[in-house]
């Protein structure tokens, strides 16, 4: 199964001492935006792509997937140290991690949140190791109407966890599918809405969209809210890493925590934010005594942090097996790839095994660094939650600005992060998602690639049209995801209109 | 202060103008020489995708227009006019910034958006400043020296 030359080279690759500089100061970068509240792992991910653009494909991946999984992480530290949480992911974490932090146990809370967020990674980590090479062997043999429905299952799925009103969340997400239908037919050199500019010849750019999508829409919220004075007590930082009795006691929670963020990161979504208030509402319903959940207790920071962090190697799954992105952060790191020259997809396991490799014991070290590095640097790194937004926003948009332009040169793009900002800004503004407006927009040329090409070869019929197995199949779990809550819930009306009939 | 129901109804309906007139543009979208006759059109998905947005921005439109809310009711777009002047206020900074930088060229922007955008925000404190002016000194200097970008 395993290429061993490859894994070979993978190893010469990370022990390359440029890479293994990049994977630290990932790490440190990493802690520090996932820190500052409202910098989550999207916006990590993209203020750092520029700087990829000079560097080899191993260090500059490892470079992000350091920052995507340390700034996941370093949410979990405002929100434990001041209730804000840093990042989406850990807004689950704050009910019972600032709890126990304002009885004085903040060095055991930031120590829980820590190890759960390693053992989620390294747990991932394993089932992408073992998961990615089969499924790419299996996507390999996909052709048109299997990418259809993987990726209108991708959408639906992000659309559905996105937000309260469905419709919403489609109108967003056609309109980041829309948008990539600008530029030239790749099937039949049309011009499309390229309004006479040859800057639109190739579309909107996929890099300063999404950059502008999650940083300059963050930045301009930001800046509403700039004047709020962060206030915290740092006396209880040092982390307590918890002993071996008491991960005994959480090693159930640990355990599933882990696989139910490996598997909801998988699921095309909102990724980290959504598998933490699973695993946490999985673990308040399991436990006896409920009502403790949120006073301050140990099981409710183990579960969201756990999950949370295991998401991002479900996340990587249908990134790098079939193009698809798991999570915003990954399709933010979609682009990441395309910098370098690389399509992910089941044939990048063909042609470029080392790379593979490469990013899964990247992931492993990653994982393992993150707990030295958790452990020195959280008390310094803590004290950035101070850093004022009316600081922050000016660089962020400055480093946004400066970064785009130095990946093409062009202030056309820089346009377009502009306009990409002010349409997220709107969009969020009128209570959309833009998870499903990146996403769309990542998956909008698949889609519709897939979709013509497969309504040629059904040639009218719409039987040759879905005979495909495994698309049926996908189709299959896709109504499923949509019709399991009514159904759930219409049983549990049933069961409970029966329990009251004397 | 502007509430979501009504911003949400502006917004769809524009939305749905904005569909048409691309529905509309793509209408004349022709395919080059030899491979015109190859495929569906090149308008099918565009306007496959802007009947779609259009239908789901009609059903926004209709559940605010009758209902009043989409699972927000009572909430307005801005918490306060003071948050709101500063968000706006940040979004003009950011244009103006872009607009320097075309006109004056990458080093006159560097140094007036940092400042612009602080006055937008209501900044007062002459120190945020001067560690904002700072910052994007460092920002230039990563860049030019690090990087070899040249602006």
């Amino acid at each position: 199964m395993f290429d061993v030359a490859a894994v070979g080279v993978a190893f010469a690759n990370l022990l390359d001492p440029f890479t293994m500089i990049m994977l630290v100061a990932g790490i440190l970068l990493g802690l520090v935006i996932g820190i500052l509240p409202g910098l989550g792992p999207p916006i990590a991910i993209a203020l750092a792509l520029p700087f990829t653009f000079y560097m080899e494909a191993v260090p500059s991946l490892i470079l992000l997937l350091a920052i995507y999984n340390a700034a996941i992480y370093g949410g979990s530290i405002s929100a434990i140290a001041v209730g804000i949480p840093g990042t989406g992911a850990a807004i689950a974490t704050v009910m019972d991690g600032h709890a126990m932090y304002k009885q004085g146990r903040g060095g055991e809370a930031l120590g829980l949140s820590l190890t759960g967020s390693i053992i989620g990674g390294l747990v991932s980590v394993v089932c992408l190791t073992f998961i990615a090479p089969v499924l790419a062997q299996v996507a390999i043999k996909f052709g048109p109407r299997e990418f259809l429905a993987i990726s209108i299952f991708g959408l639906v799925v992000v659309v559905r966890v996105a937000g309260a009103n469905l419709f919403k969340g489609l109108l967003v997400g056609g309109l980041g599918i829309f948008l990539t239908t600008w530029g030239l037919d790749e099937l039949n050199g049309a011009e499309r809405y390229t309004f006479g500019t040859y800057h639109l010849y190739e579309g909107i750019p996929l890099v300063p969209f999404l950059v502008g999508i999650f940083a300059v829409s963050e930045v301009l919220i930001g800046a509403e809210k700039a004047l709020t004075r962060i206030e915290f007590d740092k006396t209880s930082l040092t982390v307590k890493i918890p002993g071996l009795r008491t991960l005994s006691k959480l090693k159930g929670n640990l355990a599933r925590s882990s696989l139910l963020g490996t598997i909801i990161g998988i699921i095309p979504g909102e990724g980290a934010a959504v598998g933490a208030f699973f695993a946490y509402s999985e673990e308040k319903r399991r436990s006896k005594e409920p009502e403790k959940f949120g006073t301050g207790i140990p099981e409710g920071i183990v579960a969201p942090e756990t999950a949370n962090n295991a998401t991002v190697g479900g996340a990587l799954v249908p990134t790098l097996t079939l193009g698809v992105p798991g999570s915003p952060a990954a399709a933010v790191l979609l682009g990441a790839f395309l910098i370098q020259g690389l399509a992910p997809g089941p044939t990048l396991f063909d042609e470029r095994p080392d790379i593979m490799y490469s990013l899964f014991l990247g992931l492993f070290f990653i994982n393992i660094l993150l707990l030295f590095i958790g452990l020195f640097a959280i008390r310094f790194a803590a004290m950035l939650i101070k850093v004022p937004m009316t600081v922050i926003v000016p660089t962020v948009l400055l480093l946004s600005f400066t970064g785009i332009y130095a990946v093409s040169n062009s202030l056309f793009n820089v346009g377009v992060l502009l306009a990409a900002g002010v349409l997220g800004y709107v969009v969020r503004k009128l209570g959309y998602s833009i998870a499903p407006l990146s996403i769309g927009f990542v998956l909008g040329p698949i889609l519709e690639n897939s979709l013509r090409q497969s309504i040629t070869i059904a040639d009218g019929s719409t039987a040759e049209f879905f005979n495909t197995p495994i698309g049926l199949g996908i189709y299959a779990a896709l109504a499923l995801t949509i019709l399991w809550a009514p159904i759930s819930t219409w049983m549990r009306s049933r069961g409970a209109g029966k329990a009251e009939d004397p | 202060m502007l509430t979501q129901r009504l911003a949400n109804i502006a917004f769809t309906v524009l939305v749905i103008i904005a569909c048409g007139y691309f529905a509309v543009v793509a209408q004349g979208f022709e395919a080059a020489g030899l491979l015109a006759s190859s495929g569906l059109p090149s308008r099918f998905f565009p306007q496959l995708l802007l009947g779609f947005t259009a239908l789901c921005a009609t059903v926004v439109l209709y559940v605010y227009a009758t209902k009043g809310e989409a699972g927000d009711e009572g909430q307005t777009v801005f918490a306060s006019s003071a948050e709101a002047r500063r968000g706006l206020l940040a979004l003009a900074a950011a244009v103006v910034s872009y607009i320097a930088w075309q006109n004056f060229g990458y080093i006159v922007m560097a140094a007036t958006s940092g400042p612009l955008l602080c006055l937008a925000m209501g900044v007062r404190n002459p120190v945020v400043y001067g560690v904002v002016l700072a910052l994007a000194a460092g920002v230039y200097l990563v860049f030019t020296q690090l990087l070899g970008t040249q602006f």
